[in-house]
């Protein structure tokens, strides 16, 4: 075992010296954040979402990209970590270092053709938020439109492509445990490259846009194609305020539980309707209205689900029997067995646990004298990273599912900070 | 379509002033109004054949390489006698060297003629420096390659120790000088002195990085640019209390 770590880490080690030669690491990022102080670092970017990532431990700052995501799976369940530190972890975005306005113009030249001024009536070289590996600046068009411009920092693709190489080696010994499912690294890597392409962000945003329309509360930008490249992304600008700033205003307890009722049932619409997630719960990309309305924006990382996957999860959310009776049991089983996995005992006793422990409680399954229930209380916050920790010692993690889970987990979080009362099984009753 | 608009407005006001100028102004004698202008179409002429020159060696140097082009082939390509060619320049070494001169006035007329820097931060200043001196360069990727390992000869006019590079190196030291002064007091800046010889290692380490950079659109470059120069202005910033 020794043997075998000290192999893979010689192997990370040389493999990093390869990509730092060559493009640097994402993490490297970080570390460059580190040195310029938090005085610099601060100056640029004020946006709302940085006061989340503040909380933080400086350590967990450095734990960025890559890195961020895949230790989010690792150490939610190995519990190396504190709880409230991984939930916030959940909502912690990928985030670039900030570009000056001279590196912003030659990037965005060398994506479209011509400087910002050039193509914009109006464009503003100071970012007004940092988005998943980039910024984004306000600008307004020829025509008058008012919209948000997306600008990728140059070289990030390479960036990600070495840390994931690194961390491919340093995961050998858990993936050869069974603690990381062989595909884990794969879906998320997958998705984190296809976050590098905003053109594939384009394709997500109309997706959604579209086919988000029924429900009524939710905003989705529309996408400006003209302006738009792999590096750059125009859309028009979505309103509503971002939870620190919602929150500042002290909203009414009726407001939010009106906004948890809409968030919710954004989720479950989006898996169980559009089989479909908008899947980077990070706290910059939901806006909210005083009308309880929802503007999503950044639609890089989105989640198109298996119809086997909604199969299953119809079939198991507010399982009306007993979960330890036999009927639970095959359900479970037939679906590892169509994720080519076996269900170990224990891997069955977590399942069972979770349900028990964690979504009997929050979603009571008698709607008839069901309470709303209250997000307020943080306890339900353990439960679910207990529950989880207990579903990664038993090895049953499933690569289609992480996503979902890293989504379900900043909603439930999003809902705690708006000590939400909601209408739990009954907006899930509605499309199962 | 552009230049077109340019043509016809810089046109119109030209007719308009024919028409308003009165006929009682006494216009000046034939010798005296021919003289100067007579001098200046002849340096005209002259600057259109030397940038016809330049424009034909360079594309040369690129396609041809530096070390197989011939001023006789560059006398061919700009359609002038090759004789012609040593009124304007030494050797092609020379015409290289004229077209360094170009990019380097070019690239810090870039920085100091673009308003938006005026108040910018060292590391942005010295970005757009030297990314200048890249968007200029880039057309001639293959040539630049060859120039630098043929200024490494002792001999070469291209070469550090040649008078005229050293001056031109001069010029642009002292122009990153004033820039580093900009941002940073001299009495604060310790290692100002070093700073300038520092930033030329720095700027050939770059070229290099450039040209070995196969990334799409050269986005290694940007990021590497991007990142240095933060992190050399923060540590240049910081000197003072280091250093006494």
């Amino acid at each position: 075992m020794s043997d075998e770590h000290s192999t893979s880490m010689r192997r990370a080690l040389s493999l990093a010296n390869i990509g730092v030669g060559v493009a640097g690491s994402y993490l490297g990022y970080a570390l460059q954040h580190a040195f310029l102080g938090e005085g610099e670092r601060g100056a640029k970017l004020k946006a709302t979402h940085t006061r989340a990532a503040r909380r933080m431990a400086d350590e967990m700052k450095s734990l960025r990209g890559a890195a961020m995501k895949l230790g989010q799976t690792l150490s939610l369940q190995t519990g190396t970590l504190p709880d409230e530190m991984l939930a916030e972890l959940a909502t912690l975005q990928m985030s670039a270092p900030p570009m000056h306005p001279s590196l912003v113009r030659a990037q965005f030249k060398q994506s479209l053709g011509a400087e910002p001024e050039s193509i914009f009536k109006e464009f503003d070289p100071e970012p007004f938020a940092a988005a998943s590996l980039g910024q984004v600046h306000h600008a307004i068009t020829n025509k008058g439109e008012r919209v948000a411009v997306k600008i990728q920092y140059p070289g990030i693709r390479q960036s990600l492509a070495n840390d994931f190489k690194m961390f491919r080696a340093l995961s050998k010994p858990a993936q050869a445990s069974g603690h990381i499912p062989k595909g884990a690294i794969d879906e998320v890597e997958q998705q984190i490259v296809a976050e590098t392409d905003y053109r594939k962000e384009a394709d997500n945003a109309e997706f959604f846009r579209k086919r988000l329309a029924p429900l009524t509360f939710v905003e989705v930008p529309r996408i400006l194609r003209e302006y738009s490249s792999d590096k750059v992304l125009t859309m028009s600008l979505m309103k509503g305020q971002h939870i620190d700033d919602f929150l500042a205003r002290r909203p009414s307890q009726k407001l939010r539980n009106q906004l948890g009722d809409h968030l919710f049932e954004l989720f479950y619409f989006q898996v169980l309707e559009l089989q479909a997630l908008h899947a980077d719960p990070h706290w910059g990309n939901y806006l909210f209205t005083n009308d309880a309305g929802i503007s999503l924006v950044d639609f890089g990382c989105a989640k198109y689900m298996s119809k086997s996957t909604v199969g299953y999860l119809r079939a198991g959310f507010l399982y009306p029997g007993s979960t330890s009776s036999p009927e639970f049991r095959h359900l479970l089983e037939k679906y590892y067995e169509d994720e080519g996995r076996q269900l170990a005992p224990a891997t069955r006793r977590a399942l069972v646990g979770f349900a028990e422990n964690f979504y009997r409680k929050v979603y009571p399954p008698d709607l008839e004298h069901a309470e709303p229930f209250d997000f307020g209380d943080p306890q339900f916050l353990n439960d679910f990273l207990a529950a989880s920790k207990d579903l990664f010692r038993a090895r049953g993690v499933l690569s289609e599912l992480i996503f979902m889970v890293r989504a379900e987990m900043g909603m439930y979080q999003t809902l705690h900070r708006l000590k939400a009362k909601v209408h739990t099984s009954a907006i899930v009753r509605k499309y199962l | 379509m552009a230049t077109k608009r340019t043509s016809r407005k810089t046109a119109a006001p030209r007719k308009a002033k024919t028409k308003a100028t009165p006929r009682k102004v006494v216009r000046p004698s034939r010798q005296t109004r021919s003289k100067p202008q007579a001098t200046a179409n002849r340096a005209a002429t002259k600057e259109a054949i030397r940038e016809k020159i330049v424009k034909a060696a360079l594309s040369l140097f690129q396609t041809k390489g530096f070390d197989a082009t011939t001023t006789k082939a560059i006398a061919r390509k700009a359609g002038i006698a090759e004789g012609t060619v040593f009124n304007y320049f030494k050797s092609k070494d020379d015409i290289a060297l004229h077209f360094f001169e170009q990019e380097v006035d070019s690239a810090m007329a870039a920085v100091r003629d673009n308003p938006r820097l005026k108040k910018a931060p060292l590391e942005e200043k010295l970005f757009a420096l030297v990314h200048a001196q890249l968007e200029y360069l880039a057309p001639y990727e293959r040539f630049i390659g060859s120039a630098l390992i043929h200024a490494l000869k002792p001999s070469s006019p291209l070469g550090p120790f040649s008078h005229r590079a050293m001056e031109l190196r001069h010029r642009y030291l002292r122009f990153v000088e004033e820039l580093i002064e900009e941002s940073i007091p001299k009495k604060q800046n310790p290692l100002g002195f070093l700073a300038p010889e520092v930033f030329w290692i720095y700027y050939m380490g770059a070229l290099l990085y450039w040209l070995y950079d196969t990334s799409e659109g050269k986005q290694h470059t940007l990021a590497f640019l991007d990142r240095s120069l933060t992190l050399g202005a923060a540590m240049l910033k910081q000197s003072k209390r280091y250093v006494r």
